[in-house]
């Protein structure tokens, strides 16, 4: 029998997965994955909580919307992360640091 | 299917009877559609095409908000996810003339670019648009719809030239703190959705489900729920982003960026501690010593790293992080339902900073470069200039008799009020860490006119030209400052 318990627990390593790809930075690209993992992440604990809301379905319908805002977010990403090949040579956020104090 | 079949009619009746209270906010709709097609069509055939429909949708729009004032107030759309009432009407006015200033600055600065600027009116139209819902709603799917729509639209235009290899970098670093951020948030809302099963945060359903949830989880979701907002307000330890954006991003864009898309955000902070700070309960104590702490770290953060700063716009990027914290007082101030405090501290601030950055902009086109030290000696060539942008970091200071000193007044007297109330001595610290910043701010914005009036130049400077249309609305601002802060009852009374 798979419980409630069990969603939350798979969301939370999947989130855990997605924040570690996010502070190992060495590519912006899988900053990207990992930000995405983590709104999916969080999408799983929308749907999963949504069973229990039956009369408004509020979870479900914000597990779609931000599927898409996701999307959108990741699309915009690549096009500037794209940009930024064009100057440096390298997606590598530790070596794009132009502007500091 | 069929149990929603009877009902289907008065649903629909519901949605078509809560269009008008959304009229500003399709106007804008409208105005982002026929703009995309402006800029893909005629554009090439007059060029002013795109920029007239921006104005004219915003104007509209305007026109439409101020129509609410008398009709609308207090009644709510769309299944509770819309609620206008004075704030929502009063803040999406500001946010709407400020964004008119934005838009004639973009205009003018930008007008001779070889890459055509049709489509940055049509991202600056769905920023608006984003705000507008931010400060409408207090329902958390419309709220994340909003931050998205917000921060997506802010990527862009950050990214929209790239012609430098600054612009591309401050665009990267935007797009990834701020989709982190968003992810982050996310998952504290799924968290916070779990403990309540109910979206809106004002709803007695939310608040039983928070009085009920665990409370190391429910720390937590509120944790991971301030760094979305943190992004956008950019407060410690989420400000780390601002100085790189704003250093890197043309100069109307970090105009845009440093005022507007923080009055939205902060009339949620507001709502948000406005609707759970009430309480007598554990989580309503943890949000209030939460935002103190997150203040007093912001005030001091942005001020002390202000003070080595050498570029101008970097240096604006701390100072407005140092305004945050303020701005959180204002915040706290807002449980008490002061609005016209929070307003009028808010209209003041987007007022300095368009002006202040219209100016840093004038200098950057006319003698290439935005640091403190290129502007020696051009106040004695420049006087007219050089004193109204005196004026305007003078007021940002918080010194009299300009509008800034009263907005810095009433809200410390507000917190000093609650102070006596409540006999909190973090609220004192509060104020004393305030009062304390706002002297060292003093060390550096003195800088510029130290600069400009008393140092000499050695070279020889070309005289810049200005842009007269620009320089003659950012004067005009720092003489709105002023008056107001002579007779600020002209603006208060209108903000009741």
């Amino acid at each position: 029998m798979i419980t409630l318990t069990h969603f939350l627990v798979v969301s939370a390593f999947i989130f855990c997965i997605g924040l570690y790809a996010v502070l190992a930075k060495k590519n912006a690209i899988m900053i990207l994955v990992g930000i995405e993992l983590m709104i999916n992440a969080a999408i799983l604990n929308f749907v999963a909580f949504g069973k229990y809301d039956k009369i408004n379905y509020g979870g479900q319908i914000f597990a779609l919307f931000a599927i898409v805002l996701a999307a959108a977010a990741v699309a915009v990403g690549l096009a500037i992360i794209l940009n930024v090949y064009r100057y440096y040579k390298t997606v590598n956020p530790d070596q794009i640091r132009e502007l500091k104090d | 299917m069929s149990a929603f079949a009877s009902s289907i009619s008065s649903i629909l009746d519901h949605i078509i009877s809560s269009i008008p209270l959304f009229k500003p906010e399709l106007t804008l709709m409208i105005a982002f559609v026929c703009s995309i097609i402006c800029s893909l069509f005629v554009d090439k055939i007059w060029k002013f095409s795109s920029f007239i429909i921006t104005i004219t949708g915003l104007l509209i729009s305007l026109y439409f908000l101020l129509g609410q004032h008398q009709l609308f107030i207090g009644q709510s759309g769309f299944f509770e996810m819309i609620k206008i009432d004075q704030l929502s009407i009063l803040s999406r006015i500001i946010i709407s003339i400020s964004t008119l200033c934005i838009t004639f600055f973009i205009q003018q600065r930008f007008s001779n670019q070889i890459r055509p600027i049709g489509d940055l009116y049509a991202v600056l139209i769905t920023a608006t648009l984003g705000l507008h819902l931010l400060t409408l709603s207090s329902n958390w799917l419309l709220i994340f719809i909003a931050i998205e729509t917000v921060s997506i639209s802010s990527y862009v235009m950050v990214g929209y030239f790239s012609k430098t290899k600054f612009e591309a970098e401050a665009a990267m670093k935007y797009v990834l703190f701020g989709s982190i951020c968003a992810a982050v948030m996310l998952y504290g809302l799924s968290l916070i959705y779990g403990f309540t099963g109910n979206l809106n945060f004002d709803s007695s359903q939310h608040i039983q489900g928070l009085i009920e949830a665990p409370k190391i989880m429910c720390s937590m979701a509120f944790l991971f729920l301030l760094t979305g907002i943190g992004f956008k307000l950019s407060f410690a330890p989420f400000h780390v982003w601002s100085p790189d954006v704003y250093q890197g991003a043309p100069t109307p864009i970090t105009a845009y960026l440093s005022t507007v898309p923080k009055i939205g955000a902060l009339v949620l902070l507001s709502r948000l501690l406005a609707s759970w700070t009430d309480s007598p309960f554990y989580y309503s104590e943890f949000l209030t010593t939460i935002t103190i702490i997150i203040a007093i770290a912001t005030m001091l953060i942005g001020n002390l790293a202000a003070l080595k700063q050498k570029d101008m716009k970097r240096m604006m990027a701390y100072s407005s992080i140092g305004h945050t914290g303020i701005l959180l007082m204002v915040a706290l101030v807002y449980v008490q339902h002061d609005i016209d405090v929070l307003l009028f501290y808010l209209t003041i601030y987007a007022l300095m900073n368009i002006a202040v950055f219209l100016f840093i902009d004038q200098l950057e086109q006319g003698i290439g470069s935005t640091k403190i030290e290129s502007y020696a000696g051009l106040g004695k060539k420049h006087p007219l200039l050089f004193v109204c942008f005196s004026i305007l970091l003078i007021s940002l200071i918080g010194l009299p008799p300009t509008a800034g000193f009263i907005g810095k007044l009433l809200v410390f007297s507000k917190v000093f009020e609650q102070y006596q109330v409540v006999n909190e001595v973090s609220l004192l610290v509060l104020l004393i860490v305030g009062a304390l910043t706002s002297v060292i701010s003093l060390f550096y914005y003195f800088k510029i006119p130290l600069q400009a009036f008393l140092r000499e130049n050695q070279t020889v400077v070309d005289l810049p030209k200005f842009n007269i249309f620009l320089i003659s609305i950012a004067v005009s601002i720092s003489i709105i400052v002023v008056i107001l802060g002579i007779y600020p009852s002209l603006l208060l009374n209108f903000l009741k």
